[in-house]
Order: C-alpha cells, then sequence, then structure tokens
C-alpha cells in the first residue's frame, strides 16, 4: 500500500491545503523585486515548499510530532477573494485554445490503443489536463466556509526607501483594503502580523537600514520583524544554475534573465526568512491556535453533557433557520471555530484530530440543514480518511456524499462538486478503480461544453487504463467529448479527440460509427483548410453502402468538393470506390492463338488446346513429361510472359462494381501501361512494380504513361456506374513498338474531377505467409506482362450466312471466307471441326455450285456432281490444297456443308491452323479460332416401323410416322429413300402422295420394303458404281424426274455416315437393319411472298430401323412441345401424360423409370469428365450447351447440373390388363430455357405368363425399352 | 418502451441492429449498444458472479445510460442480444422472456440455409418476427 502523502491526491491536498500568508507591500517594495522581473511573492515563492523542515508540532494530544514537508501560500491580499469565474473561464479557454493549436500534428498519426496502453497514464494524458483541473479547483478557493484558505499570517513588506516606514507598516494594515473575509465576520480578523523591511542593496548602505530595524523592533517586537537585504549584484550578471523562478513563469520570453540581480547571499537570505517564517511563527502559532480552540471545544462539545445540550438548542433554532445557506457562522461561533480546529489539525498533518473535529461538526450543520459547510466538511473528511490511509470504504462514501450534496442541496454548487470530484476521482485512480472513476467524470461533465469536453475525454482516459481495458467505452467518450469540443469551437481539440478514437473502431464491422467518426474529422479538417487531411478521412466513408442514399450522396459530394479544393486534380489516388475485382481480370490477346469472334474467346482455353492438339505441330505440344515441358517454357520464354504482337489489340475486361445507391459517373478509364526495351534486366522493372502502391509512385506511372504514350495506345471508355451495379469495362491497349508491355492498373475520373487508379499488381509485401498465395500472384502479375514481337500476318475467317437458328434435319451451303490483310503469306492451312455430324467440309468441286439442284440425280451415266470427299488424316481435320497460299490483301473461299443432326443447342468449334512463309518471323504458325452456337429447333420427327409380312418373307410393311413439331412452319416431304444395296422400297398406293405437312401435324404413311435377292453381277456392278443403290420413292407431287435426289452424293452420304456413326449405338445393329433418309423442304407461307427464303431442304436420317417385331407395350407421351416461360420469377413446371398400351394377351407389369442423371444410359460418358474433342454424342452435347446457351460460355460446373428435373415421382409400377390403356401423368422441371430431349427415362415391361405353359411365339416375356425422343422447347417469355 | 435491439457476433461484429424510435438517433444507438459490449465482456470474464448462474444466459442490466437501461444475454455460441429501453423499471421476468422469444427468433433466421453465418440478418421475416415481439413487450410491461 503506498502512502497516502505520496499519491497524486496527496500531493495535491498537501498543496491545496497548506497555511495562507496574507502578503501586504507597498509600491517601492515591488519596484525593488521588479528589478528581477518578479513580484515579491514570486520572489519568495520557490522557497516556501519545505521539503525537510524538521519542525517539532504539538498538536492536542501531548505526543509531539515532526513536521517533514511543508508548505506556505503566499497571497496579496487584493486576491484573497474568490476568482471572477468569468475571468478564471478566459484564461481557461486561452490554455486549450493554445493546448489545440499544439495537439495538432497533421505529420504524426494518431496514436493506437495498444501503444497507448503500454504507456503510463501520465505520459498518454495531455499536460495542461492538470492546469485546467487546478483552475477548476482554484475557481472555489478563497470561500467563507472553509478556514484552510484563511490566512493564517500578515506579512507586512515596507521598503527601506518608503518614507517613514513605520507609519507605512502602519498604514499597510488598514481595515478599508483588507479582503473581506477579515471584515465580514468570516475569519478573525487578529490575525498573526509580521512585519518585514526590504533593503535594496543597490540604493545605498545598510547604515540607515539598522537604524529602521531597530526602530521597527522596538516598535513591533522583535520576534515579528525582519530585515531581507535584496539586490546585492551590482551588474546584475547572476546566473543561476537552477534557476528557482522559471517554472512559476515558463511562458515568458526572457527567462534567463529572472532574478539577475539576486546573487547567492540573497538566495540563501530569502531562503533563510522563509523558513524561519514556516518554523517559528507560523506553526508555532498554529500550533497554539489548535491548543486553545481543541480546549474550547472540548468544554463546551465533549462529553454527554454537552452533547445533549447541543442537540436541544439546535433543535430549537431550527425554525427560524433560512433552509438553504444555514445560518451565517461568525468566527467566534462554536461551528466556525471547530472547523478552524480541523482545517488547522489538518494542515499541521494531525489528521486524527482533523477527522474527529469534521465528524462533530458535520453533524452539526447536518442539522441546521447548512448544506454546503456540510459538504465541504464531509469533503474533508474524506480527504482525511484518505491521508490516513484507514478507510477507503468511509473516503469514498464521504466524497460521494458530498458531491451529492453539493449537487442537489446547494444552488450553483457545480464549481464545488467539480472540485469534490476531481478529488474523488483522484482517490479512485489511486486505488485503480478506472472505471469508476471514469463515471466521476461523467458526472461532472456538467452543461457546460467545454468543461464537459475536457471532464469527457478524461473519462475516456480513465476507461482505457481501467482492468481489463474498456477500449469501446474509451472511443465512446472520446467522440463525446469531441462532440463537445465541436460545440465549443474548439475544432482542433475535436479532431485530436476523434482521431484517437478512430484506433477504437478500425478494423470493427461498426461502419456507422466508423463513418460518423471519420466524416466528421473529414469535414473539421476541410473546415480548417486542411484539404488533404480532410480527402483522407473522407476516402474512408466512401465506401457506404450500408448508408442511406441521401447519406451517400452527402458523402460524396463532400469528398467531391474537398478534392477540389485540394487543387491536385491531376494526383492519382487509391479509390476504393469503385470496387475493382482483380480476380474478374480478363485479358484477352492473340499470340499464336487468333480469334473470330469475341464468342471464341469466351471458350475455355484447356477446349481449345485439346481440340487443337491434332492440329498444331507437335512439337510444341507433345508432352512426354511435365519436367521436359518446365525445360523448354524457359528456354523459349525466358520471362514466361505472353506474347503478344505490334498492331494487334490487347483488350482487358474489368469489372466495376458500385456497392452504392447512388450513380457514379466514371469518365476517361483507361488502363496504366509501361512499355521497357526488351533489353531491360527484368530486376529493375520488378522493382518498379513492386512500389507502385505510394502516392509518389503513382504519379511517377502517370508520367511515365505520358512518355510511352507514343508506343502503346490506349483506349478511353466513359460510363456511368447506376447504383448496385456492376458494369464490365472492356479496355484496349495497342502496342506500337517491341519490348516488353506490362498492364500495371487501371485508372479513371469520378465526376471528371477525382482521379483514381488501381494496381493489378498486389503489394508484394502484403504476402509473407503462405508460398502458395505468392506462387499465385506471381503468375497473376506475369499474366499481365507481355513481350511484344514484331508484327506477324493475321488470317480473318468468317462463315457467310451461318445461322443462329435452325430447324432439325436443315442442310445448307455455307461459304468460309479467309483473308489475309497483313503483308506476309499465309501457307499450309489446315481446318478442324468439333462436330462434323454438323458442319462438313466441302470440296473445291462445291464451289460456284447450284444448290439444291446439285444434290439431284442426274440421268445420264457420266455423274458430275460432287463426289464423297476423300480424306486425309483424321477425320475432323481438313487439309487444304497445298496450292493455297493466301497472300496480302487476298481471300479465299470455301464451301462447308451444315446439317442441323439432332435438336437442341449445338456449340461448333472451328480451327483453322496456317504457317507463316516468312522463315524470320519468331512465330511459325497462327491458328485462328472459331466458335459459333446455335439453336437447331426440332421440325419433322420421322419413325418408321416395320413388321413382316406374314405371308411372303422377304416382304415388310414400313410404317412410316411423321409428326411436324414446329408451331408455325409447313413442310413438303419430297422424297424417302431407303439405303443398302439389298433393300427396295416402293409405295403401297402409288397413286398416293403424302400431303403438305402442316405445323403441329402427324400423318403416317405406308411403304412397302422388299429385299432383293442377291444376284453376284449385280453387287460387282454396283460396287464398281461406289455407291449402294437404295430404293428411292417420290413423294412430293410434281412430275420432275430430276427432282429425285441422289442420296449417295457428297454431303448426303457424309452425314448419313455420321448419323450412322451416332445412331449405332442405340441398338445392336446387324443385318435385320434397315437406314431411311426422308428429305423434305419447308414451304414458305404464301401470305407473305415478300419475304425471300433461301431454298430450304431437310434430310432426317432414320438407321438401323429393325425388321423384327417391337414390344407388346406401346406409348405415347402427350404435352406441349413449345412453351413460354417467365424464368426470371420462377422455373417451369410442365405437365405431362403417358398413355400406354398392353397388345399382349396377358397382364403385364408395367414400371417407369425417369432418370435425372445426366447421362442416359447409353450415351457414354458425361461430357465434362472429358478432357479433349472426341466425338461427343449430341444428346448430352444437347445438355452441355442449352443451359448455358445465351450466357457466356464460361463455367464449367454448369455442365455437369441437368437442366431438366423430373419432378413427379421417379418410379411408376402398374399392372395393365391385356388389351387395355392407362394414363400416367408425369412432371418435369426446366430451370432454364431451351429444347430438351425428355427421352432419359424407361419403360420396363414384365408379361405374367398366362396359364401354365408359355406360347413360344408370343416373344419374350419381360424387356426395356429406353425413352422416345420428345422435344420439349422452353422459351424464356421476358426475353421474347 | 424499447428503443432498439441488436444481436451482435461472437467477434462483436454487429449483425442486426434495429431502433425504434422515430428520431434520428441510429448512431447514438449503435454507440449505446457498441459500448455495452464492453460490460458483457466484463460480465463475462469476471467469473465472481457467475457462480450459481454458470449456465445463465440472461445477462441482467448492463449499464443504466443517462436516459436508457440497456440488458444484455448471451448464448452458448457468444452470440449477444441487447435490448434498450427507456422503461425505468422493467421486471426481470419480462425481460428474461423477452429474450427467450428473441432467441428463438435469431435461431429460426440463421437456421436459414441461405443465411450466411457471421453476416449481417437481412431476413425481413426476421424483422417482423422482432418487431412483433418488441410491441408485445411493450403491452406487457404498460399492462
Amino acid at each position: 500500500m503506498t502512502d497516502p502523502a505520496s499519491t497524486p491526491l496527496g500531493r495535491m491536498l498537501m498543496d491545496e491545503i497548506s497555511p495562507v500568508v496574507m502578503v501586504l507591500t507597498t509600491p517601492l517594495v515591488e519596484a525593488a523585486c521588479q528589478k528581477n522581473g518578479l513580484s515579491f511573492i514570486e520572489m519568495l515563492s520557490p522557497f516556501c515548499a519545505f521539503s525537510n523542515i524538521d519542525v517539532p508540532v504539538r498538536t492536542a494530544s501531548d505526543q509531539p510530532y515532526r513536521l517533514q514537508k511543508f508548505k506556505l501560500r503566499l497571497f496579496y491580499a487584493s486576491d484573497i477573494r474568490q476568482p471572477d469565474s468569468q475571468v478564471a473561464r478566459e484564461r481557461l479557454l486561452e490554455v486549450i485554445t493554445q493546448a489545440g493549436e499544439e495537439s495538432l500534428d497533421l505529420h504524426t498519426d494518431a496514436p493506437q490503443t495498444d501503444d497507448l496502453l503500454s504507456r503510463s497514464e501520465y505520459e498518454v494524458m495531455p499536460s495542461w489536463f492538470k492546469f485546467f483541473n487546478k483552475e477548476l479547483i482554484r475557481v472555489v478557493s478563497f470561500s467563507d466556509h472553509e478556514a484552510f484558505d484563511h490566512p493564517v499570517a500578515c506579512l507586512l513588506v515596507v521598503s527601506t526607501k518608503d518614507e517613514r516606514p513605520i507609519n507605512r507598516f502602519v498604514d499597510l494594515y488598514n481595515p478599508d483594503h483588507l479582503p473581506s473575509l477579515l471584515n465580514d465576520g468570516a475569519m478573525d480578523p487578529k490575525i498573526l502580523k509580521l512585519y518585514l523591511l526590504v533593503h535594496d542593496n543597490q540604493d545605498d548602505g545598510p547604515e540607515n537600514t539598522t537604524k529602521l530595524l531597530f526602530e521597527m523592533k522596538s516598535t513591533f517586537g522583535v520576534n515579528v520583524s525582519q530585515l531581507l537585504c535584496i539586490n546585492s549584484s551590482q551588474d546584475g550578471l547572476v546566473e543561476h544554475l537552477q534557476n528557482p523562478w522559471i517554472s512559476p513563469k515558463s511562458y515568458t520570453s526572457s527567462t534567463l534573465r529572472l532574478g539577475h540581480f539576486l546573487n547567492k547571499d540573497d538566495v540563501n537570505e530569502i531562503r533563510d526568512l522563509t523558513q524561519e517564517l514556516a518554523s517559528k511563527h507560523i506553526i508555532p502559532y498554529m500550533e497554539e491556535k489548535v491548543r486553545v480552540l481543541n480546549q474550547q471545544v472540548s468544554a463546551t462539545r465533549k462529553g454527554f453533557r454537552n452533547q445533549i445540550k447541543n442537540l436541544w438548542w439546535r433543535k430549537g433554532k431550527e425554525d427560524s433557520l433560512d433552509a438553504s445557506n444555514g445560518p451565517m457562522y461568525t468566527f467566534s461561533s462554536n461551528e466556525s471555530q471547530i472547523r478552524v480546529l480541523g482545517d488547522y489539525a489538518f494542515m499541521l498533518r494531525d489528521y486524527e484530530l482533523a477527522l474527529s473535529n469534521y465528524r462533530l461538526i458535520s453533524t452539526d450543520y447536518k442539522l441546521d440543514k447548512a448544506w454546503k459547510r456540510y459538504a465541504a466538511v464531509q469533503e474533508m473528511m474524506g480527504a482525511a480518511y484518505f491521508m490516513l490511509n484507514h478507510s477507503w470504504k468511509e473516503s469514498e462514501h464521504c466524497m460521494e456524499n458530498a458531491f451529492n450534496t453539493y449537487l442537489k442541496n446547494v444552488p450553483a454548487g457545480h464549481q464545488n462538486a467539480t472540485r469534490c470530484g476531481l478529488w474523488w476521482v483522484e482517490m479512485l485512480k489511486t486505488r485503480d478503480q478506472f472505471k469508476e472513476a471514469a463515471g466521476v467524470y461523467f458526472l461532472i461533465a456538467g452543461e457546460e461544453s467545454l468543461h464537459s469536453a475536457v471532464m469527457l475525454e478524461q473519462a475516456s482516459y480513465c476507461y482505457l487504463y481501467s482492468k481489463p481495458p474498456m477500449l469501446r467505452k474509451y472511443g465512446f467518450h472520446l467522440v463525446l467529448s469531441g462532440n463537445q469540443y465541436k460545440k465549443s469551437d474548439q475544432i482542433k481539440h475535436a479532431i485530436r479527440t476523434y482521431r484517437r478514437a478512430v484506433s477504437v473502431f478500425k478494423g470493427t464491422t461498426w461502419s456507422y460509427i466508423k463513418d460518423h467518426v471519420h466524416f466528421h474529422i473529414g469535414q473539421w479538417y476541410a473546415f480548417l483548410g486542411l484539404y488533404d487531411a480532410a480527402v483522407i478521412h473522407m476516402l474512408e466513408v466512401l465506401m457506404c453502402s450500408h448508408q442511406s442514399k441521401t447519406t451517400q450522396e452527402l458523402f460524396f459530394k463532400n469528398f467531391l468538393n474537398f478534392f477540389q479544393k485540394t487543387g491536385k486534380a491531376c494526383e492519382l489516388l487509391k479509390l476504393p470506390l469503385p470496387i475493382i475485382d482483380a480476380s474478374s481480370l480478363k485479358v484477352v490477346f492473340e499470340d499464336h492463338r487468333t480469334y473470330a469472334s469475341s464468342a471464341a474467346v469466351s471458350v475455355t482455353e484447356s477446349l481449345w488446346r485439346s481440340f487443337e492438339e491434332e492440329v498444331i505441330p507437335s512439337l510444341s505440344t507433345a508432352r512426354t513429361n511435365w519436367l521436359e515441358v518446365q525445360s523448354k517454357f524457359t528456354s523459349k520464354r525466358p520471362k514466361e510472359s505472353n506474347i503478344c504482337v505490334v498492331g494487334e489489340i490487347i483488350e482487358v475486361g474489368v469489372e466495376f462494381k458500385n456497392p452504392l445507391q447512388i450513380s457514379i459517373p466514371l469518365t476517361g478509364i483507361s488502363l496504366i501501361c509501361e512499355l521497357s526495351e526488351r533489353s531491360d534486366d527484368g530486376q529493375t522493372d520488378a522493382n518498379i512494380t513492386g512500389g507502385m502502391l505510394n502516392d509518389q509512385d503513382s504519379k511517377l506511372a502517370a508520367d511515365r504513361l505520358l512518355n510511352s504514350s507514343a508506343s502503346v495506345v490506349l483506349s478511353d471508355v466513359d460510363c456511368v456506374l447506376e447504383g448496385g451495379s456492376t458494369t464490365m469495362v472492356k479496355l484496349i491497349v495497342t502496342p506500337r513498338e517491341e519490348g516488353i508491355l506490362k498492364i500495371v492498373g487501371v485508372k479513371w475520373k469520378i465526376s471528371g474531377s477525382v482521379s483514381g487508379c488501381y494496381n493489378f499488381v498486389a503489394n508484394p509485401m502484403k504476402n509473407k505467409t503462405a508460398t502458395r498465395t505468392r506462387k499465385h500472384k506471381h503468375s497473376f502479375s506475369d499474366n499481365l506482362k507481355f513481350a511484344v514481337i514484331k508484327s506477324l500476318p493475321k488470317l480473318e475467317g468468317m462463315i457467310h450466312s451461318i445461322p443462329e437458328r435452325v430447324y432439325a434435319g436443315e442442310l445448307r451451303y455455307l461459304t468460309l471466307e479467309l483473308s489475309n490483310k497483313s503483308e506476309v503469306a499465309v501457307k499450309n492451312l489446315k481446318m478442324k471441326i468439333s462436330h462434323p455430324r454438323f458442319l462438313n467440309f466441302g470440296s473445291a468441286e462445291h464451289f460456284d455450285i447450284n444448290y439444291p439442284a446439285c444434290l439431284q440425280k442426274i440421268t445420264g451415266s457420266k455423274r458430275s456432281g460432287p463426289m464423297p470427299m476423300q480424306r486425309e488424316g483424321s477425320d475432323s481435320v481438313f487439309l487444304f490444297p497445298n496450292d493455297n497460299v493466301i497472300r496480302k490483301g487476298s481471300s479465299l473461299s470455301w464451301p462447308l456443308w451444315f446439317h442441323a443432326a439432332v435438336p437442341g443447342s449445338v456449340s461448333l468449334y472451328i480451327v483453322l491452323y496456317y504457317e507463316i512463309e516468312d522463315i524470320e518471323c519468331s512465330m511459325k504458325y497462327r491458328t485462328l479460332r472459331m466458335f459459333h452456337n446455335m439453336e437447331v429447333l426440332p421440325a419433322i420427327d420421322v419413325s418408321f416401323q416395320l413388321s413382316p409380312q406374314p405371308s411372303t418373307p422377304q416382304k415388310f410393311l414400313v410404317r412410316m410416322d411423321v409428326t411436324n413439331q414446329t408451331s408455325s412452319e409447313d413442310f413438303q416431304m419430297d422424297q424417302l429413300s431407303s439405303l443398302g444395296n439389298q433393300w427396295e422400297i416402293s409405295m403401297i398406293d402409288p397413286l398416293f402422295h403424302p400431303p403438305l405437312l402442316m405445323s403441329g401435324q402427324a400423318f403416317s404413311c405406308f411403304f412397302m420394303l422388299k429385299q432383293r435377292h442377291e444376284k453376284s453381277g449385280d453387287s460387282e456392278e454396283i460396287s464398281s458404281l461406289h455407291s449402294p443403290i437404295g430404293g428411292d420413292v417420290k413423294l412430293s407431287t410434281k412430275d420432275d424426274d430430276d427432282s429425285l435426289f441422289d442420296v449417295s452424293l457428297s454431303p448426303l452420304s457424309d452425314f448419313h455416315n455420321c448419323e450412322r456413326l451416332y445412331q449405332e449405338k442405340q441398338s445392336e445393329g446387324g443385318s435385320h437393319t434397315v437406314d431411311f433418309i426422308l428429305i423434305s423442304h419447308q414451304v414458305h407461307n404464301k401470305n407473305n411472298p415478300g419475304v425471300s427464303h433461301s431454298p430450304c431442304f431437310l434430310s432426317n436420317h432414320a438407321c438401323h430401323c429393325s425388321i423384327l417385331g417391337s414390344s407388346p407395350i406401346s406409348w405415347v407421351i402427350d404435352g406441349p412441345h413449345e412453351i413460354f416461360h417467365d424464368f426470371s420469377a420462377s422455373f417451369c413446371e410442365v405437365s405431362l401424360k403417358m398413355t400406354l398400351y398392353n397388345s399382349s394377351k396377358t397382364v403385364a407389369s408395367i414400371r417407369i423409370n425417369t432418370m435425372d442423371s445426366s447421362h442416359l444410359g447409353d450415351s457414354g460418358s458425361v461430357f465434362s469428365n472429358q478432357e479433349g474433342w472426341y466425338n461427343v454424342p449430341l444428346e448430352s452435347a444437347i445438355k452441355v450447351t442449352s443451359d448455358v446457351r445465351g450466357t457466356i460460355l464460361k463455367s464449367l460446373l454448369w455442365e455437369s447440373a441437368h437442366p431438366t428435373i423430373w419432378s413427379a415421382s421417379s418410379s411408376t409400377k402398374l399392372q395393365l390388363g391385356p388389351g387395355s390403356m392407362a394414363e400416367i401423368p408425369l412432371q418435369v422441371c426446366v430451370f432454364c430455357p431451351g429444347t430438351y430431349d425428355l427421352s432419359n427415362y424407361a419403360v420396363q415391361w414384365n408379361l405374367q405368363p398366362l396359364g401354365a405353359q408359355q406360347n413360344p411365339e408370343s416373344g419374350p416375356s419381360s424387356g426395356t425399352c429406353p425413352g422416345y425422343p420428345y422435344y420439349l422447347t422452353v422459351i424464356s417469355s421476358s426475353s421474347g | 418502451m424499447i428503443v432498439c435491439v441488436a444481436i451482435v457476433g461472437h467477434q462483436n461484429n454487429p449483425l442486426y441492429i434495429q431502433s425504434f424510435t422515430e428520431g434520428d438517433d441510429a448512431l447514438k444507438l449503435h454507440h449505446v449498444v457498441h459500448c455495452s459490449l464492453d460490460v458483457v465482456d466484463e460480465r463475462v470474464n469476471n467469473p465472481k458472479k457467475s457462480g450459481p448462474m454458470l449456465n445463465e444466459t440472461y445477462l441482467g442490466l448492463l449499464y443504466p445510460t443517462e436516459n436508457y437501461k440497456v440488458y444484455g444475454y448471451l448464448t452458448n455460441t457468444k452470440v449477444k442480444f441487447i435490448l434498450v429501453t427507456t422503461d425505468l423499471d422493467v421486471k426481470d421476468a419480462d425481460v428474461r422472456n423477452f429474450f427467450r422469444k428473441f432467441h428463438a427468433a435469431y435461431v429460426d433466421a440463421v437456421s436459414n440455409p441461405f443465411h450466411v453465418p457471421g453476416k449481417k440478418i437481412t431476413s425481413k421475416t426476421f424483422a417482423e418476427r422482432i418487431s412483433t415481439i418488441v410491441k408485445a413487450f411493450g403491452l406487457s410491461s404498460a399492462g
């Protein structure tokens, strides 16, 4: 436990509660002292605090003790009165304003809380707090109810130069000029008088002085008369090693000259004088008084009799009292005397005696309802308890009691309460009860804003130093305090407190509070004209998406306003607004890979790469193992940077996100790039990029940007970011010279004034932990680094009139056009197509042919039509003839055939490879990537059913079911051909012609299929003709032989081969199958002949139709084929109805299984699992592409999700009687628009045996049938 | 009358804060809630009081500010519920009851599979439910 006297409160009490000496001087004394730049009191006061006075004291008890520390307070008589509160307030204001100037240091950061916690309280708190508190206490000094401020002695000082000094002494003690305390009876006017004669040694010799002193002694008494000689130094050049006067007058300028006429003897003389004053006069006088008073008090108040008497007397007095102020107690009253006794004892450090007297009198005052006096006594009791170090609880209780009494019962007692509160706070702080201390500070904060600001700030520090630290309250009180400072126009202080508060809220998600703090700091800085600092804080509040729109507007407007005032319009800031997601960065550039369209760019690189493998030279892609690849790469590209070509654009897509509700206009969005010479070593480059985050460096970047503008062409984009929107901005940079191009960042201007920038390359200092992240960043920054090589030829290619929407089965003739706009020719062209089932190469003869006439059969023996292609190499790679060199400015056209094989969305990938003729080029070849996505709508659904004629085994009845699945188009069937040399087909009724197939119409017709007898001669002849002769049946009404199509000619037979390949999987094949091709054409509506259509033929291929009988269970699915649905509202539910029919003679148990998994039982593996380009069955290709149709094909994840789900039961089981029908409802959910094949179900049937024996002719007793194709087109109604 | 209710996550991040006053004192209430976290911390870290109430979630009156009384409630996952009221004499049982309902509503809200744990609660249903509970509290304490 520490000694109370050494605590801050103890020291404060010993300072404040010490004997007061009233000083009366003549003007000549003051004049003599002023030679030293000091007043008389100032001259003496450094010597009035004694640290080792060692005086024996005996008060009430007989046991003497020794006083060590003592202090006298000297005051001029004119100062012994209640200080003017107005003056005091002005002084406080001055102090605070001055402190505010000092505190506003822009260059240092506000201290962090952790930092503050590690330092002691007194270091952290501004030093003027102490002064402020002292002033507050001083305001209530010299009140009449507290005796410790009453002068104990009076020091009369007369100069030897005064005329008739003895008379001057008498004149000085003039009752008219004495303080009111002595005159109005609050204290005893008979006080100890001491006489001092001051002699200025500069004036004349001491002879006269001795005489005067003798005269004085005879007049006033030997003991009380003194002589003080000053200014012994004649030249005034005395230097004091430790000038004792400096501290009280530290703020004046010429501190060095203070006391320069006082030599060592003078100083010693002053010290002796004050010591004598204290030890020989004041202390003994006080001792004496204590003893006298103690005896009086004992006589009147101690003992049982006196107490009774006292009680009775007070009761009688009660009625006549002024309730608020209590009676006027004169110095002679009992109460005053007890108080004086207590205070004197306190000053003489006899706290026990003081306490007992205070206790005695406090009950009296309480009974008298003299609340002010009562509170003051309670306060002193608390102090006495504290100094005694006895009972902390008691002392606190007394303080609290006093405090509350001042506040509640004493009018205008706030100042007293403040003093009491400050003492109380110190008391609590001594006991580490910081939290309670903060509460007291809060209580004394009061109304006046400046006062409360200081108190609240002190309270905040108390919270900071409480254990554990209450940081949130610290922050809150700082904010409260700052608010009060602002109210009293102390903006600098307000900024200081708010800045400290910032550290509390930093890193938390209490954004409202954070915004408030930063916004106000910003505003105040702006008010002071410090716009730079204001902008820094306003930057913090820009990201205020949680605020209301008006607040956002306010913040934004203020920010712009302050920024404009800084006058640094060209400086680049690291703006938090708008948000740029570095991971969203999309860089498109062309090295050896070039793209025909933006859609081609968006296809995943790995898809392209595996697709290209066959086409490009194996040297660069043949990866025997990964080590080799690594070494090859490093040897080829020393910096592993990307390669781009002079004059070819690099497109960078940057996503700008505006989190606010207000719209932000952005102008001049462009990339920050640097193009350096290739010879630069990478080390220096890296250094520059690493330090790019500082403001200075970003300015540097701007400079560099200007310098390099000649070699780099940048695009400028303007856009307005609407509230809450995300905008992808495409920025383009075109290098004009060879070298190393680095894309450093992006810059933009908000509202045309504030320039912001964003560095794509993240700060390398930041990632120090995981090496994995570093690697990632490294590669990321490398992605933005390009080696610019000299210009290369580049082919531009396009397929003319490629349709976006076709009907299934449509056959089209397309032209591919390749053009070379550069100087150098290209050669060795190769081409690969992903889906030969859909798109196929034509041959050179296909130029200028007349489609569709070229497909028709030519009756003559010579065949001049297109022949089936002879392909070299792989199935899907096409080598252009060697003489095809595309020279400068020329172009090449090539025919292509397109056949829409299956409904659904289809993505066609085409890669064109070419080599550069110029050997010196650093790149030998380039590829052109083309991508087309199209929607194939279901048109004609055709199915064949063959049943053997029981009478003639080689003849079959063919039933062709044709359905027009479109909603608006009509079709005319032209021809049905059966393929294979052993078949002949004919119509049952040769005169019958199938009618026009209207939209939605279904139609069946019957044919006779005959198996030819094998003739050896025939077969040879057929093989020499190189095409199987099938039977063709003309279905159209036109009587024109020429209009028969030759299905053995190039595009048709090629596509048919493809179809065979795909459809093969669906049945077990064998020789019992026959292939059919149905050729039809679209009949255009005659109502609008204005619309010209190209002649459009459709060929439907049905392969491997089995000639064996089918299952006894047949079914059909009914339901809509085309649905409009708004997908923004919900997903689409489609109800279907399945009608089952059992044609057998027994009861069949049927089970319908719906499968939601993306692979059908027979369609092979899932697309997304395949890394590479294989002949992907289109059933799954439909699923892959249809769900991302319309959106960018970027997420591979989607591909595994099936866009349709059977939403009813996954398995239905039922019993079906012989020859009966049943209807089963089905339901399917569709999640995005597209065309879907709902054949992913299977019907399992099981015939129950009829009776005991089984009929062997009835076929199998059980089986499983896969679902029939059923196409459902769902069109988004919102998109139209 | 309940002025403000708040949910604060275990990292002292605000999850939900809703004031029920007409005036524009959101900032003030934010501050009050934020400060009360200090008291919650103090309660939790001072085990001297929690002997018999070791498993008690209700923290009682946290601190009276000049106009408000702040009550607290701490779940086992260290999520804090704060209630700021202007009523000067509130029955402890009422407050307890309120917090119990509040807690149930919170549990339902975070059980929503679309809710991201640790993020602010934006559910409208939750907000409606809370305002119902708050209104009910006003009636019960008035009556």
